[in-house]
């Protein structure tokens, strides 16, 4: 049942999209808010006296603009994003609330891999090359020019490209193509595609919250590998950046006409530090990265985004808020995803020394449902996160790159 | 006397850290809003069952109960309302190998022992009530108490160890005094059976033993019966009564006349026979005689005719015996030595050349480190060894499997020295002095020095002496065997059984399970055979003559399919009352179980010799799913009446048939042998 005790003088916020976390953080939080989500979401919300709107997502016609009417007509002041999907909702409501049509058509740039890139790039942002795929013709052609540009001779291994879906999170459809042969494992109902060259850099993501058009929290989440392992604040080998990647921010959010949220890009810095742009969410981020950043820092990140989204929030607010990068984190949050390595499991057994480490804090991982393992096609799609929580990052990073040798389901 | 335990410890972790971990998950409970209190329950249960695997960790959570229960640990679950929680249940989440289901379990008692302790007032539970309804759980449950693990711990693994020390921890606080009386019964359960390995035991009467002894246990009138239980190990007689010690009895023996002499004879050997257990001063008293007055060794023995004539026939041998094996440490050795004379197996020719050889026998560096390392370095392992044989060869029917799922094995040792004590010894010289045992299979040798891993990934150390060296190689054997008739159809036991037990074993196989499906078939066929073959009405009353290996779907108390076990038929006649009953042996530690819809194993008081289980003929037949015969005795189907019939198969169904009834079409796990 709601406990809440919210401030009318604030904004009223409605969160799109069902998530336990945030709404237990907004719950928890001085604004009013309410749940919109799909109708099987209705009995919990009733249970337990949950403000709720149902709304079916997927299902986008000429009464789509309804949603906004009745968020209108309750007086919400602002819609918040809390998956991929909702991205273009959020902007659509928002453009309605807010009068400002602009917004509709930034939600759409945000939610599209190739636009995002082409608008980074007339902003002058450094990307990598890329180009959007609709066949495995397309991708073979792609690859082998990406290779020609390199100049590599006939024989020469091949630089890896990546493929990834147009409007998919983080990682889901995430391929890495080397060869023409691999490029028939992809299933004709992938394309179309965006096809990127690899860039041999060190990867990273940042969480920056943005209110009046000013950045007002960064973070730099440092991957230990991608689709694996992530951890919070970054190490001081990555937060010597710190500068240049807020420089960079500042130049996404002025090029996006970004006035208020949450962003997430990711990032690739290569070895003489020029900072290429990878793709950029207007949303949480994957990786249960907000759960480490309250274990790191303390503070919500959900009530972080409802502030920076929030018309009503003033200046003080949101200073006070937020607490200093990286000097206020009381140690390092990390934690891994974990894959079966076998293709045959019969049972959940957390090794002994990662279970026993020191820095090891809990894990999500269930008991197998089925004995056979499907192939690992694509990245993502992890059985379930670790987590880890300590004083040293490097201790914290060699910890999390070690547990991908270790076998959770034997 | 030394007590050993497998050593199986979580490796050392920062406690105070972990601990700090479950106030913080405690914490973010208590803060949780009610509809998000699920999403936060499985960091608690996980970090509270790091913590329950620590040696302080039950004191830890008892601190953290009332908090626990009030952050809502138990809402939406039985648990929430504990005047309504049955201690029975308590077995069956102690033992589950859901780690979730034994941490709640354990915070549930925890809480309650906080109740009880008066340190919780609790809305729905009164101090008594809490109290009353924990010894109820500690009495249900005193194999955990006692570490005696069956079937179902060893399933369990790891957590096994928390539902142990969560029941110690409870009893240590709530007394063991209230728990005493049900304790003797079931210590007098066990001893009625005769096993061989008796340190459980020992353990057991010697808690009581502390629990008497200690002023601030108010023992009531509990207790009471234990007195003879602990005066058979540390006074049974009139000079050592008080428990003196090793060395001062020594000195008051030198002092002795013959009659003082005489009564401490007797009055050893009377215990003896009356509990199965040995004092240590009995050994001390059996070597003194030695020197000079071994014409007492007969009355210390307490021998009959029997015993006695043999006794006489081979006296170098049984000196050579004693004095090379029975110290206080080894003193159970003296009553398997008593029922080997008894046996009168020494007169079969090989058998006593072959104990010289064991009397003089090297052990390989293998069989030394194991025995030592299970029974310490205290006599020499040959004369544990020595103890070993001579108890099993006394005790055929007190050999147990320990803690492993070596049941095959354990029933070889068995069936070999109740059937055959001279290939037995055979057996263990291989093992102990060469380290290898080598069998034929369909003529082909198959060695254990040479086979793959078998059954047990390791053979645990809580077996008597025999088992602690030749069940490793047993089982690789076993194993091998099994791998030999890969991609055969249906069962392996049907080429290995005889093959790994002996020519005795019935070559003609019979089984009521479709190895590829699981399912049951040809019931009614296979109960008539069986009736044909062991049924001394069907049969032509022809008592069964050597033991016959049989597997039995073993099931638990509410009748639920548990796994498939080996258990030798001994017998089948009538009981005292008239009713035809199968006495077997199972190699399981302790036989009395419970199987469930109405199947209760006797152990005792329905005909049964030391070691024996026994059933009435349809309940056994209602468990069996495989049995040996002579293919060339074959009878015809017994002609069994459609009354007997029904019950059996009823009885099958309704227990591990259920589901393999072949028209479902759920495919069951394939069968699987321990």
């Amino acid at each position: 049942m709601t406990e809440q005790n919210y401030n009318p003088e604030k904004g009223y916020i409605a969160l799109l999209g069902w998530s336990l976390n945030a709404i237990e953080a907004a719950d928890k939080f001085d604004r009013r808010y309410v749940v919109v989500a799909p109708d099987w979401a209705e009995a919990y919300c009733t249970e337990h006296d949950i403000p709720y709107v149902p709304w079916n997502f997927e299902r986008l016609n000429d009464r789509s603009v309804e949603i906004a009417h009745i968020l209108q007509d309750k007086g919400v002041d602002v819609a918040i994003p809390l998956f991929e999907e909702t991205v273009e909702w959020a902007g659509a409501i928002n453009s309605v609330l807010m009068g400002n049509p602009r917004l509709f058509g930034q939600a759409m740039l945000l939610r599209d891999k190739a636009l995002m890139k082409r608008r980074a790039q007339l902003g002058g942002i450094r990307v990598g090359i890329f180009e959007e795929a609709h066949d495995r013709d397309d991708v073979i052609r792609f690859l082998k020019r990406v290779n020609q540009t390199l100049l590599k001779l006939d024989g020469d291994p091949n630089d890896p490209i990546h493929l990834k879906a147009f409007d998919k999170a983080g990682c889901l459809g995430h391929r890495v193509i080397r060869t023409p042969d691999e490029v028939d494992t992809i299933p004709e109902e992938e394309f179309p595609v965006l096809m990127e060259s690899h860039l041999d850099g060190w990867e990273f993501a940042v969480e920056a919250w943005v209110h009046n058009g000013k950045i007002r929290f960064l973070n730099i989440s440092e991957y230990v590998t991608l689709g694996y392992s992530v951890f919070v604040p970054a190490t001081p080998d990555l937060e010597k950046y710190r500068a240049q990647i807020t420089a960079e921010i500042e130049k996404l959010i002025k090029t996006f006409d970004i006035e208020f949220g949450f962003v997430h890009p990711e990032y690739f810095v290569t070895s003489d530090g020029t900072m290429y742009f990878g793709e950029v969410a207007y949303r949480p981020p994957g990786f249960k990265v907000f759960e480490l950043l309250e274990r790191a820092y303390g503070f919500n990140a959900y009530q972080g985004m409802i502030l920076a989204f929030d018309p009503k929030t003033t200046e003080e607010e949101i200073a006070a808020f937020f607490p200093k990068e990286v000097v206020d984190a009381k140690g390092y949050a990390g934690c891994f995803g974990v894959y079966p390595r076998r293709r045959v499991v019969s049972r959940l057994e957390i090794p002994e020394e990662t279970e026993n480490h020191e820095y090891f804090e809990s894990h999500e991982l269930t008991p197998p449902v089925e004995e056979t393992v499907t192939k690992r096609t694509a990245f993502g799609t992890h059985w379930g996160l670790i987590y880890f929580f300590g004083e040293d990052p490097y201790v914290m990073r060699d910890l999390l790159k070690h547990q991908e040798e270790l076998d959770f389901y034997v | 006397m030394s007590e050993n335990q497998p050593a199986s410890q979580a490796p050392v972790v920062n406690f105070d850290k972990l601990v700090q971990k479950l106030d913080e998950s405690i914490v973010a409970m208590e803060e949780s809003r009610p509809f998000a209190k699920a999403g936060k329950l499985p960091k608690l249960f996980d970090i509270a069952r790091r913590v329950l695997l620590q040696p302080e960790g039950c004191q830890a959570i008892e601190a953290r109960a009332q908090r626990l229960e009030e952050a809502g640990v138990f809402e939406g679950t039985d648990w929430a309302d504990p005047a309504t929680l049955v201690p029975s249940l308590t077995t069956y989440s102690l033992q589950s190998q859901n780690a979730d289901t034994v941490v709640i379990e354990a915070f549930s008692e925890l809480r309650l022992l906080l109740v009880a302790r008066g340190s919780y007032l609790h809305p729905s539970v009164s101090a008594e009530q809490a109290h009353h309804y924990l010894t109820q759980v500690l009495a249900i449950n005193l194999g955990l108490l006692f570490g005696m693990t069956g079937e179902a711990e060893r399933e369990q693994g790891k957590l096994a160890l928390i539902s142990q020390s969560l029941v110690q921890y409870v009893a240590s606080h709530i007394g063991y005094e209230h728990v005493i009386d049900s304790l003797i019964e079931e210590i007098w359960r066990i001893l009625e059976q005769r096993p061989i390995r008796v340190s459980d035991v020992r353990r057991m009467i010697t808690q009581i033993a502390i629990c008497r002894a200690d002023p601030d246990a108010d023992l009531g009138s509990a207790g009471r019966g234990a007195d003879r239980l602990i005066s058979s190990l540390y006074g049974p007689t009139r000079a050592c009564s008080e428990d003196p010690g090793t060395a001062v009895y020594q000195q008051r023996l030198e002092t002795m006349d013959s009659a003082a002499l005489q009564n401490e004879a007797t009055g050893f050997a009377r215990s003896m026979h009356d509990t199965g257990l040995v004092s240590p001063y009995h050994a001390c008293f059996v070597r003194f005689i030695l020197e000079g007055q071994d014409s007492l060794l007969s009355e210390a023995l307490g021998l009959s005719s029997t015993g006695r004539d043999c006794l006489l026939c081979y006296r170098d041998l049984v000196r050579t015996l004693i004095d090379g094996s029975i110290f206080p440490e080894t003193a159970q050795g003296l009553y398997g030595l008593a029922l080997l004379l008894e046996r009168g197996i020494l007169y079969q020719p090989p058998v006593a050349p072959a104990l010289w050889r064991q009397a003089r026998l090297n052990l390989c560096p293998e069989a030394r480190e194991r025995i030592q390392f299970a029974y310490g370095y205290q006599p020499q392992p040959a004369a544990w060894l020595m103890q070993g044989v001579m108890n099993m060869l006394g005790q055929p029917l007190g050999v147990g499997q320990g803690n492993n799922p070596t049941c095959q094995s354990a029933r070889a040792l068995s069936m070999w020295a109740y059937n055959d004590p001279d290939y037995l010894l055979q057996m263990v010289a291989w093992a102990a002095r060469d380290n290898e045992i080598v069998m034929h299979f369909e003529g082909q040798p198959v060695s254990s020095a040479r086979s793959a891993g078998g059954v047990a990934s390791e053979v645990t150390l809580d077996l008597d002496p025999v088992s602690l060296v030749v069940v490793p190689h047993l089982d690789r054997i076993y194993a091998e065997m099994g791998r030999l008739c890969v991609g055969r159809e249906g069962d392996p036991h049907r080429w290995v059984n005889p093959e790994f037990h002996g020519w005795s074993a019935g070559r003609g196989f019979a089984i009521n399970v479709d190895v590829a499906t699981g399912n049951l078939t040809d019931l009614e066929g296979f109960i008539r055979h069986f009736y044909a073959s062991y049924h001394p009405y069907y049969n032509g009353s022809q008592p069964l003559i050597h033991p016959q290996p049989a597997g039995i779907a073993v099931t638990d108390s509410a009748a639920r399919f548990i796994g498939w076990h080996a258990i030798t038929i001994l017998r089948v006649t009538l009981d005292p009352e008239g009713e035809m009953r199968v006495y077997f042996f199972n190699p399981n530690n302790d036989s009395g179980q419970n199987w469930g819809d109405g199947v209760q194993v006797s152990t005792s008081g329905c005909g049964e010799r030391f070691g024996e289980s026994s059933l009435p003929f349809e309940m056994f037949t209602s468990r069996l799913y495989i049995f040996h015969y002579d293919p060339l005795e074959r009878g015809e189907p017994a002609e069994v009446s459609e009354d007997e019939l029904r019950r059996v198969t009823e009885g099958v169904y309704r227990s591990w048939g259920e589901d393999r009834v072949p028209a479902d079409a759920l495919q069951a796990e394939p069968p699987r042998i321990d």
